[in-house]
């Protein structure tokens, strides 16, 4: 039970993530700068809650402030027409260079940062936090929107036919935006997560999990219940190879490689699997 | 030439230079936000690099990985290929080199070394072939498959450099000092430059012959511009996928072994961190021109040795070099910049 336990932990992030990264995904933008808006959001987050004093209010902060990043590399890919996974690139390297500069200049230091005092929000007896809870009504939620809202077909019809959507009056580009902005706040959440869960900043903490994301979006069919129940078969390999690293005294670098080499795995085995159903497969180019 | 590509190269070239000025500007204003001290930072940010003969030669040293991971990167570019495993794989090509070095002590210097970058030079290789492979055989999308595996494979990396061939008697988290044979001789003393510049060199001029002199580059830079064209005009479509992953994961390869054969002469944890990224920079600066890379590598490096410099005499971190080189990123491949300097130029005209 605790493996389960553990896994359901380890998938939050990932699926905040990718629930954030399907609206991008939806509307016909492979969003890669997922990674670098989760780096944000877990800088900022724990900043703010240590100097608010206040979770919630710390927590919002920090999703505002990813939010705005979001905007800024939305707004240059589609108003300044770069090539947004140039820019998307851009975005990650921003994030964690601009972190460490900031620790830097203001905790005077460039490695790990810790805040104390910060009292954990954690769930009823479940021992989960607030983080999960709010995951999986997320779930619910772009499920409604994404399937039973005149906002979510929009978003849907921009990565579907773009052209269909302008000759309603519509901008695709407001709807690309939007859902840039969403994906900006799932993984600000996502990365609160894993800064406050650990009462502390690490450069890097997010170590490549909007990537591993992305490909959750795929393995789960690009819809929200696929998602959930992606994430959470990686975050049980995760959790069992945590588990496996106690009891083999595997060495800590092998186990951190492990959930990409999974990553690519699975994406591969799941185009092997859709070729054979469909003769095709997901493809970007 | 005619009059259009003279166009295309005049206007890429002012909007490069307004990207890469805007830069600059954005480095002096983040460093005059961060900085106790600004003024003195930012000018050693900016002269830093050419204050001394020691400081100069690190510059040009620094450049020659970039131009190896820039000219690898443009060569996928060319093919439409997002080659995102720079960082594994130049990490992969120094490990393997500076191995290959351990193992042979009995070789004489030039065979060994050879010997070396292209054991080296194949491990990279393969390791970017590999998401090539997956691409044309399953349909994985590569860009994020060739990130995936680079990541997993720094952290193999790590765990070879950090255990297996430590040396047990350094402080350093580093592999022991491969022979003092294998090095390659140094150009501007006290400096790390050696004569791995000119291998640089030369690969930017082989590269370039290959691309747009021999049929191999145009069919694979027809690909990329059309496969569909390329297909019907009896191209077989599939092997430009994976031979330029190769080729680009040989040139990461290259880069760290004549990091590993030029400059540390052993493997340190993390010691090539940061140039798979600053390739895909250089790359896109130069706009996948193997001789333009020369000129966008020397920048980045200028860019490294002056927050080099400011950190070294004042309280400017060196990250702010990463903060200004994601700037170049956001903004380089604007259209809407290249177009509104297309406009300006007609009208001046």
């Amino acid at each position: 039970m605790k493996l389960v336990h553990d896994a359901v932990t380890i998938m939050t992030p990932f699926l905040l993530a990718a629930l954030g990264g399907l609206f991008t995904e939806l509307a016909g933008t492979l969003n890669i700068a997922l990674e670098g808006f989760m780096l944000i959001g877990a800088f900022f987050s724990i900043v703010f809650v240590s100097v608010t004093g206040s979770m919630l209010t710390g927590i919002l902060l920090g999703v505002l402030i990813t939010v705005i990043f979001a905007f800024i590399f939305g707004a240059v890919s589609l108003y300044l027409k770069t090539n947004i996974f140039i820019t998307g690139l851009a975005a990650n390297l921003m994030a964690s260079g601009l972190t460490v500069v900031l620790s830097a200049r203001f905790f005077g230091s460039k490695g790990v940062v810790t805040f104390s005092g910060l009292t954990p929000l954690k769930g009823l007896h479940s021992g989960y936090s607030f983080f999960v809870y709010t995951s999986w009504l997320l779930v619910v939620v772009s499920w409604f929107i994404i399937y039973h809202t005149a906002f979510g077909l929009r978003i849907r019809g921009t990565g579907i036919h773009p052209d269909a959507v302008s000759s309603l009056g519509l901008r695709p580009s407001q709807y690309k935006l939007a859902a840039i902005l969403i994906s900006g706040a799932a993984c600000g959440l996502a990365g609160a997560m894993l800064t406050l869960n650990v009462s502390a900043f690490v450069p890097g903490i997010t170590a490549g999990r909007g990537w591993i994301a992305l490909v959750v979006i795929y393995l789960g069919d690009r819809t929200p219940w696929g998602i959930l129940a992606a994430s959470f078969i990686f975050g049980l390999s995760i959790s069992f190879s945590n588990y496996a690293q106690g009891v083999l005294n595997l060495p800590a670098d092998i186990i951190l490689s492990f959930p990409y080499i999974l990553t690519v795995a699975a994406m591969t085995v799941y185009q092997i699997y859709r070729i054979k159903r469909k003769g095709g497969g997901l493809q970007h180019r | 030439m005619n009059r259009r590509e003279k166009e295309n190269i005049i206007v890429s070239f002012w909007g490069v230079l307004l990207v890469l000025g805007a830069s600059l500007l954005f480095a002096a204003v983040l460093i005059f936000l961060l900085s106790s001290e600004p003024l003195p930072a930012v000018k050693y940010f900016f002269t830093g690099p050419f204050l001394s003969r020691y400081f100069f030669g690190n510059m040009l040293d620094a450049a020659v990985p970039l131009i190896f991971t820039g000219l690898g990167i443009s060569l996928a570019f060319k093919a439409s290929l997002f080659n995102l495993g720079g960082e594994g794989q130049i990490y992969m090509g120094a490990l393997v080199t500076t191995v290959v070095c351990l193992a042979l002590p009995e070789f004489n210097g030039l065979a060994g070394g050879l010997t070396a970058l292209a054991a080296g030079s194949l491990a990279a290789g393969l390791l970017a072939a590999l998401s090539g492979y997956l691409k044309v055989k399953w349909n994985v999308d590569s860009m994020i498959s060739s990130f995936l595996l680079s990541s997993a494979v720094v952290y193999g990396v790590n765990f070879f450099i950090t255990g297996y061939f430590k040396d047990p008697s350094s402080s350093l988290l580093s592999t022991p000092f491969i022979d003092s044979r294998y090095f390659l001789p140094h150009l501007m003393n006290p400096s790390t430059l050696s004569t791995s510049i000119f291998f640089a060199l030369g690969g930017a001029v082989i590269i370039y012959f290959l691309l747009y002199r021999t049929r191999w580059g145009y069919e694979m830079t027809m690909c990329g511009l059309n496969p569909e064209f390329a297909r019907y005009g009896g191209v077989n479509v599939s092997s430009y996928v994976t031979m330029p992953f190769f080729l680009s994961g040989l040139m990461h390869g290259l880069g760290g072994g004549f990091a590993v054969l030029g400059t540390y002469h052993m493997s340190i944890k993390g010691f090539t961190s940061g140039m798979g990224w600053g390739g895909i920079a250089v790359a896109l600066i130069a706009k996948n021109n193997p001789l333009g890379v020369i000129p966008a590598a020397l920048f980045f490096a200028y860019l490294n040795a002056g927050s080099k410099a400011a950190m070294l005499h004042t309280d400017v971190t060196f990250e702010v070099a990463a903060v200004v080189e994601a700037f170049v990123f956001f903004f380089i491949t604007s259209e809407v910049i290249f177009s509104f300097i297309r406009r300006k130029r007609r009208s001046l005209l």
